[in-house]
């Protein structure tokens, strides 16, 4: 899953970066309203976290532009403004949930995982696949019950594929979502990483669909495309 | 006084004193000196026809046509030479000049002159006196001199002869003129004195008000705590509005320093703890720890100081419409209480002004609906109504597990919280009792009809116009 974290104070967005990483996203940061807004606008988060008293411009006015423009992605606004009139103006925004500062990282987690669980339509943090379970909140899987080793990158890709699972996802969508911005993006490095997550989970659980892409099979459900 | 503010009540009423006075005065002088010149002449006037009367009453003509007077005018000055005093008696010779035939000693051998438009209104008048003004005899003196003549037939004339008494008009111009400046000295006098009077008055009836303002300035300035003194009828009203005005700010700048001071030593332990900290380590993150305390006791002294200018400069007038506060939280708690479905129902008044800060009435209606999103199944009524002239009462009800009359009293303690397991500062509903009493409303709960919790508001709103 990749992130998008709009924030201007320097050491708290680097602080954030290094936690989602460590839990297995792709980390985007801007460090003002119009950095933001152009990330958004042109990248495909799954999530933004947006802080409101931004330089040049203001978080609610990225986000209802975002929102004027189509932008779906949910959006989690963390900020220091804890007035009713200021959380009633950010959810008009288009915002999802709202978070006050101070806050714990655990908490900003956890409504992260929520809001992509309603993204996806799912009710847990865990994804079931017959044997296979990847579980967002600890950002590990299991097969059979024991814990499978994975880099973050072989995370992410799992991670996201089993959020889609059953449906066909592109090289380049799964590029967009497991690099974040700074990453020497290159699609053949996508084909070493099923490689290796195929020898992790099992061949036949990751189809290759030719000319499209890649398909997580899900044994309890039937495929429609 | 500043430039461009308003004129001083004194100079203003002074002025409008002066705008009356002032004409007035000046046109009562300009009468009088009609009235007393006209008076004057009149006099004047009526001793001249007199002498004429006298005059014709004692002349008398020979067979041959000689006139001569059978006793003199008692007056001594028509004997003096040139004393100002004269007659004359003539006939009309060719309608054109006067003859004269006898005439006071005064005149000293010289004649009045009579121009032939006088001699015409002569003919004219008849048996009427006709006046008019000429030159004297008395050259060297510019003597101008009012003339009554009258013209009559006397017994053994034919022809009517013209009887002239004159005298000189100076002493009555005189003494005219020094009516006129002894009446515009006096009612000089007179409107200065009026104006002062009229000064004096004003500070006078003021005087309360300036004193007002000096009990105003100490209060400033912290020598009293209220207004003192007594004070007359019409002023005492707004000494009374002034004391409560007083009273209202001092509440409000007494909840500010209590709520900034809460602030403050909350944050202060932390920052202390974080800076010891950051002293005693020397890796890395320490550095951070300092900057963000530095940053935190840097906001931690301006917010103080903002707290406290605002709450010497505002929290009075202020209004707020109810609607879009409520009508806002209504549509944001079920975004924010996702997970739990749900329905906000509001019922009863719109368009209620609240008489207050609109932050203090998000506080409380959005602190105890969020209170009740916490804890409902998964509905809340919302309930408005204005009960009485400027008061309304706004009802919060849910259908969870209500409390008791304990639990209650607990919930309202300060920073108390009910239930650790329920997120949130725990301060929430003693915020809202805080806030309702400063505005002189109050905070009750009761069983909901629906099951939960009831809050109910009572709160300060707009009187209607």
């Amino acid at each position: 899953m990749r992130i998008l974290i709009v924030e201007d104070d320097e050491d708290l967005s680097r602080q954030l970066r290094s936690a989602f990483k460590d839990a297995g996203y792709a980390v985007d940061i801007a460090m003002d309203g119009e950095e933001g807004h152009f990330l958004g606008d042109t990248e495909p988060y799954d999530a933004v976290i947006l802080d409101l008293g931004l330089p040049l411009i203001d978080g609610v006015s990225v986000l209802q532009k975002w929102r004027a423009d189509g932008k779906k992605f949910p959006v989690l606004i963390l900020t220091a403004r804890d007035q009713w009139s200021e959380k009633v103006a950010g959810f008009d925004a288009g915002a999802d949930d709202y978070l006050t500062k101070p806050f714990h990282v655990e908490e900003l987690m956890a409504r992260l995982r929520a809001l992509l669980r309603r993204a996806s339509g799912h009710t847990t943090d865990t994804i079931e696949l017959g044997d296979l379970m990847v579980d967002n909140r600890a950002a590990r899987a299991f097969v059979d019950g024991m814990a499978i080793k994975l880099t973050s990158h072989e995370f992410r890709l799992l991670s996201y594929m089993a959020a889609h699972k059953g449906r066909v996802i592109s090289r380049t969508e799964l590029v967009e979502h497991i690099y974040d911005q700074d990453f020497d993006r290159d699609s053949n490095t996508i084909e070493v990483f099923v490689g290796r997550l195929r020898k992790k989970i099992g061949t036949q659980r990751i189809e290759t669909v030719r000319g499209l892409g890649y398909r997580l099979l899900d044994p309890d459900a039937e495929t429609t495309d | 006084m500043a430039k461009g503010s308003p004129p001083s009540l004194v100079s203003s009423l002074v002025r409008a004193a002066a705008l009356w006075a002032v004409p007035g005065l000046i046109g009562v002088t300009l009468a009088l000196g009609l009235v007393s010149r006209n008076s004057s002449y009149r006099s004047f006037d009526e001793s001249l026809e007199s002498a004429v009367l006298g005059l014709i009453a004692s002349v008398e003509s020979d067979e041959d046509g000689t006139l001569r007077l059978s006793r003199e005018l008692p007056e001594p000055r028509y004997q003096r030479a040139l004393s100002g005093r004269y007659w004359m008696i003539g006939t009309i010779e060719d309608g054109r000049e006067i003859i004269p035939l006898k005439s006071s000693r005064s005149l000293y051998g010289a004649s009045l002159p009579v121009t032939s438009a006088t001699i015409s209104a002569l003919d004219k008048q008849g048996q009427d006196p006709v006046r008019f003004t000429t030159l004297g005899p008395d050259l060297d003196a510019d003597e101008r001199l009012r003339v009554v003549a009258l013209q009559v037939v006397l017994p053994n004339m034919t022809n009517p002869v013209v009887v002239l008494a004159a005298a000189d008009r100076a002493p009555v111009m005189r003494s005219i003129r020094n009516f006129i400046l002894a009446a515009v000295t006096l009612l000089s006098i007179l409107i200065l004195g009026t104006i002062f009077a009229v000064y004096a008055q004003v500070r006078l009836g003021l005087r309360p008000l300036f004193d007002l303002g000096r009990r105003i300035a100490d209060v400033r300035e912290g020598r009293a705590a209220s207004v003192e003194g007594d004070y007359p009828p019409e002023i005492s009203p707004l000494a009374t509005e002034l004391n409560s005005l007083i009273s209202h700010n001092k509440t409000i700048v007494d909840r500010a320093q209590t709520h900034v001071g809460n602030l403050a030593h909350a944050l202060k332990t932390p920052i202390a703890v974080l800076r010891n900290e950051a002293e005693a380590a020397e890796t890395t993150p320490s550095e951070i720890v300092a900057k963000q305390t530095d940053m935190m006791a840097s906001q931690v002294d301006h917010h103080l100081r903002r707290a406290r200018a605002a709450a010497r400069g505002q929290a009075i007038g202020v209004r707020a419409n109810m609607d879009p506060v409520i009508d806002g939280l209504v549509r944001t708690l079920p975004r924010i209480y996702r997970d739990k479905d749900l329905t906000i129902e509001r019922k009863g008044d719109t368009g209620l002004i609240f008489r207050g800060h609109p932050r203090d009435l998000e506080d409380m209606i959005g602190n105890l609906m969020d209170n009740a999103a916490k804890w409902t199944g998964s509905r809340i009524d919302v309930f408005v109504r204005k009960v009485e002239e400027g008061v309304c009462i706004v009802r919060i009800s849910d259908n969870g597990p209500g409390l008791t009359a304990e639990e209650i009293a607990e919930a309202l303690k300060r920073g108390a919280r009910l239930d650790e397991a329920t997120p949130g500062s725990g301060l929430g509903l003693s915020i809202v009792e805080d806030l309702a009493d400063a505005y002189k409303g109050s905070l009750t709960f009761s069983r909901a009809p629906l099951g939960g919790l009831q809050a109910e508001l009572r709160l300060p709103i707009a009187v209607d116009p």
